[in-house]
């Protein structure tokens, strides 16, 4: 014991000095480059790691029924080779860092992201621009990762909760894009030729376009210098001017899939303004009041109460156009019906019996407090601020979101149940019984 | 700082202040090996009913107490231990405190919510199943170790948990929840003096039981088994297991090196060769399980169900070839570097200091763990080559198969 009590010691000594050297709230800087590139840094200082969110506006939300899952498929390629680097080349780099690296296409953007010991900052950050601005694409890469591709879109078939929340989504969306998956499909992805990853990359890849968030124990003069040299050098483009998607109009239909499952899933949806609308904050109020963990409607009433579920919730996201708000819930084929009238009568019974003032107090802090849990690590930090900043909220989103958060009232939380729990669409997967 | 209580419980503090949350963890030296073949599940269902109410606290506290605050709490049942983390506003860490001392002692485990409970981990049951990969792992688990209680499934069978007694789960919460197994971990912006007093007031007061919980066996050695199930959907899994070296054995630096070689980057040795170069799985990954008493040691991997035995032969060649050929020197460096970031990250917030503590205290001895990283760094290349020879069989393993039924 005494032989190991002063390592002991010493490694604790260290951690705790470091602790102490940062006691208050890391600042943020924000930084646009002379041809449009913002970069934000948040430095703080007793990280030890960094984490790097590189995002261009551009994702599925701006796809089309022909062209979906180009943006994914072009950011697992661009990890794939550059002007320095092969595929393997690039992977060593970075884990000789202590890092990862990855890059994919989302609804709302794109992102290049990674992570590293601070002390390796610089050469993360060069890796990722070298990605982000020498990509080449090599053809025999673009098939292995069409293969993969291929692979996770069978893969994601083939898992009942993902297929019945893919469903959900084309149903309530319709011809809008928000109803297309980032992945694509098989057609799509089966098509894609080198020309049109390498038109769609200079087409996104634009600096006013593009915003780097820098996370963790950096020196931030230093990293706005370094992003200026490797980012600098990009040309500005002419503006093209955002074109028109179909609005929504979700018919309240109850489709019924199937597919070989142990469980039966039950996924109702309703559509929500975007994250802009004034009324916004009360929806995810609301949405808290149903399905904000151990202590939401759902949970209580039908997994506690009655022993319905195992898994339920309310699922919600930060989007710049129409928005949704969708319940879902996991159980026993036999007790489908019964969870199915149970989770339909707690999302009616939301518009009729308005929030107690305990409810609202509670979903409040559950939305705030998510926030802040959600923004843990450097890498969530990294991602918050470039997410918001590039979709047009601005990086600092989330602080003024939480604020309006405060100020929702019961009768804002029962205006929004009033509004937008109305016409429920509903997707049952019901398993069948597996072959032997 | 770590802290004895007289009764033996033991309690680790550290002030961490770039942060706005506490985390406050509470670590009990129970799990699923602990339970008799009767007893199957009762470690995870116990974790469950926790949630349930105390004689002073009614159902629904962790509303009140954790999530109405902004907090979360949950909870997970191991093979060697169960643990509960909550993670809240820094101002909460004392009723954080005390609420854990009294869910650990003073549970109704009220008949009713007992059978309610019934359902929903029925429930947690299907669930497993419809995740492939957690499925896999634990199937192969009951491979690789054969009769040994690692063998178990966490979750019991059904037929024990529909006939599960309250009597039979209090017999088993008495025992095995006592001062001597709790580790109580918190971490955040707190004053640990604070902090210290308040496991002082709640869990220092429980009287000492006596109770030694008996060392886990080691596992028989392993019978090469080959199993194949079918399963719906339109990819196969394969996985491949072997015995390794349990958490406190020399071996154990060299084993995670080796495992992080083989398959557990992006850049490392199976990953490389089945998915890049032959292109023969969707996924491959090796993993390595120090447990108390033992170690598994996998290698899984998603595919198309015509490339199972390929595969299975390519994995096995890059075995053969670690085992002749070693590991180079880069590769080593590589290894360590990753190990010491993955510290780094999780050592970034608050409860991953608290889980990375915690376990260590429970299943190991923190100095150790502290110290764990220094000591991969003197692990040679020659080192990991011999733990490859000793550990990786190619002849004799264990191995599992979903493979889609026939359309």
């Amino acid at each position: 014991m005494s032989r190991i009590a002063p390592s002991f010691a010493a490694v604790l000594l260290a951690l705790g000095l470091a602790a102490a050297a940062q006691a208050q709230e890391p600042a943020i800087s924000r930084q646009v480059l002379p041809n449009g590139l913002t970069v934000l840094v948040r430095e703080d200082a007793a990280a030890g790691v960094v984490a790097m969110s590189l995002q261009v506006r551009a994702g599925s939300r701006f796809e089309s029924p022909t062209n979906t899952g180009i943006t994914n498929f072009l950011h697992r390629v661009m990890l794939r080779g550059t002007s320095k680097r092969t595929a393997v080349q690039i992977a060593t780099s970075y884990e000789d860092i202590g890092g990862l690296l990855d890059a994919s296409g989302e609804v709302e953007a794109a992102e290049v992201r990674g992570q590293a010991l601070a002390r390796h900052w610089e050469t993360l950050l060069g890796l990722i621009a070298e990605v982000a601005l020498e990509a080449t694409l090599p053809a025999d890469e673009i098939e292995k990762e069409r293969r993969l591709l291929l692979g996770q879109i069978k893969a994601r078939a083939d898992a009942p909760f993902s297929l019945t929340f893919d469903t959900m989504l084309r149903d309530l969306y319709g011809a809008h894009p928000y109803a297309l998956q980032n992945l694509g499909r098989r057609e799509t992805i089966e098509r894609f030729t080198r020309d049109d990853l390498l038109a769609h990359y200079r087409a996104i890849y634009h600096p006013e376009r593009m915003v780097l968030a820098v996370s963790g124990e950096v020196p931030r003069d230093r990293v706005v210098r370094a992003a200026e040299r490797l980012f600098g050098r990009m040309a500005r483009a002419t503006a093209t001017p955002a074109e028109a998607v179909p609005a929504p109009s979700p018919k309240g239909d109850r489709r019924v899939i199937t597919l070989p499952a142990q469980q039966a899933q039950i996924v109702v949806g309703y559509l929500v303004p975007s994250l802009r609308d004034p009324l916004y904050p009360a929806v995810r109020v609301l949405a808290a009041t149903l399905g904000g963990g151990m202590a939401g409607r759902l949970f209580v009433e039908l997994r506690d109460r009655r022993g319905l579920a195992y898994s339920t919730g309310v699922a919600t996201q930060f989007r710049t156009g129409p928005g949704a708000l969708i319940a879902y819930l996991g159980t026993a084929p036999a007790n489908a019906a019964a969870a199915e009238a149970g989770v339909l009568s707690e999302l009616e019974r939301a518009r009729a019996t308005p929030a107690t003032a305990d409810e609202l107090a509670r979903a409040k802090a559950y939305v705030r407090g998510q926030l802040s849990m959600d923004r843990r690590t450097n890498a969530r930090q990294a991602w918050y601020l470039a997410y918001f900043e590039v979709i047009g909220a601005g990086w600092d989103f989330p602080e003024r979101f939480g604020r309006a958060i405060e100020a929702v009232t019961a009768a804002d939380v029962a205006r929004a149940a009033e509004r937008y729990l109305t016409q429920p669409t509903v997707v049952v997967l019901q398993p069948a019984t597996p072959q032997q | 700082m770590r802290h004895v209580l007289p009764n033996g419980v033991r309690v680790i503090i550290q002030e961490f202040r770039s942060t706005e949350v506490v985390a406050v963890q509470l670590w009990v030296r129970a799990g699923s090996r602990d339970e008799t073949a009767a007893e199957l599940g009762l470690a995870h269902y116990l974790e469950h009913m926790l949630f349930k109410g105390t004689t002073t606290r009614a159902r629904g506290f962790t509303d009140r107490e954790v999530e109405g605050v902004g907090g979360r709490i949950n909870a997970g049942t191991a093979l060697d231990y169960t643990f509960y983390h909550a993670v809240l506003p820094k101002s909460r860490a004392v009723p954080t405190i005390e609420m854990l001392a009294d869910i650990s002692v003073n549970s109704v485990l009220d008949e009713t919510e007992l059978e309610l409970e019934k359902k929903v981990v029925l429930e947690e049951m299907r669930l497993t199943e419809d995740s492939p990969q957690r499925f896999l792992i634990r199937q192969l688990y009951g491979v690789v170790f054969g009769s040994h209680p690692y063998a178990r499934p966490g979750l019991g069978t059904p037929e024990i948990i529909q006939a599960l007694k309250r009597d039979t789960l209090l017999s088993f919460y008495r025992r095995y929840y006592v001062p001597e197994s709790f580790t109580l971990v918190v971490v955040g912006p707190v004053d640990p003096a604070e902090a210290l007093r308040a496991a002082e007031r709640s869990l220092g007061r429980l009287p000492r039981s006596g109770f030694q919980r008996l060392p886990a066996p080691a596992p028989a050695t392993l019978s090469p088994r080959k199993v194949n199930m079918s399963r719906p959907g339109s990819l196969a899994y394969l996985g491949l297991g072997w015995l390794g070296p349990k958490l406190d054995h020399a071996d154990t630096p060299a084993v995670d090196l080796l495992v992080s070689i083989l398959g557990e980057s992006r850049s490392s040795r199976l990953p490389q060769s089945l998915r890049e170069r032959l292109a023969l799985v969707n996924s491959v990954r090796s993993e390595y399980a120090p447990l108390e008493a033992a170690g598994a040691i996998t290698v899984t991997a998603q595919l198309e169900p015509s490339n199972l035995a390929r595969a299975e032969a390519e994995i096995l060649k890059e075995v053969q070839r670690v085992r002749e050929q070693g590991v180079t020197q880069a590769e080593l460096r590589r290894a360590i570097t990753l190990a010491e970031a993955e510290h780094a990250f999780q050592s970034e917030t608050a409860e991953g200091r608290a889980r990375l503590f915690g376990r260590a205290e429970t299943v190991w001895r923190l100095a150790e763990e502290l110290a764990y990283i220094d000591r991969l760094r003197t692990v040679t290349a020659e080192q990991v080559r011999l733990v490859a020879r000793r550990y990786l069989d190619p002849d004799r393993y264990g191995r599992l198969t979903f493979v889609p039924p026939p359309r």
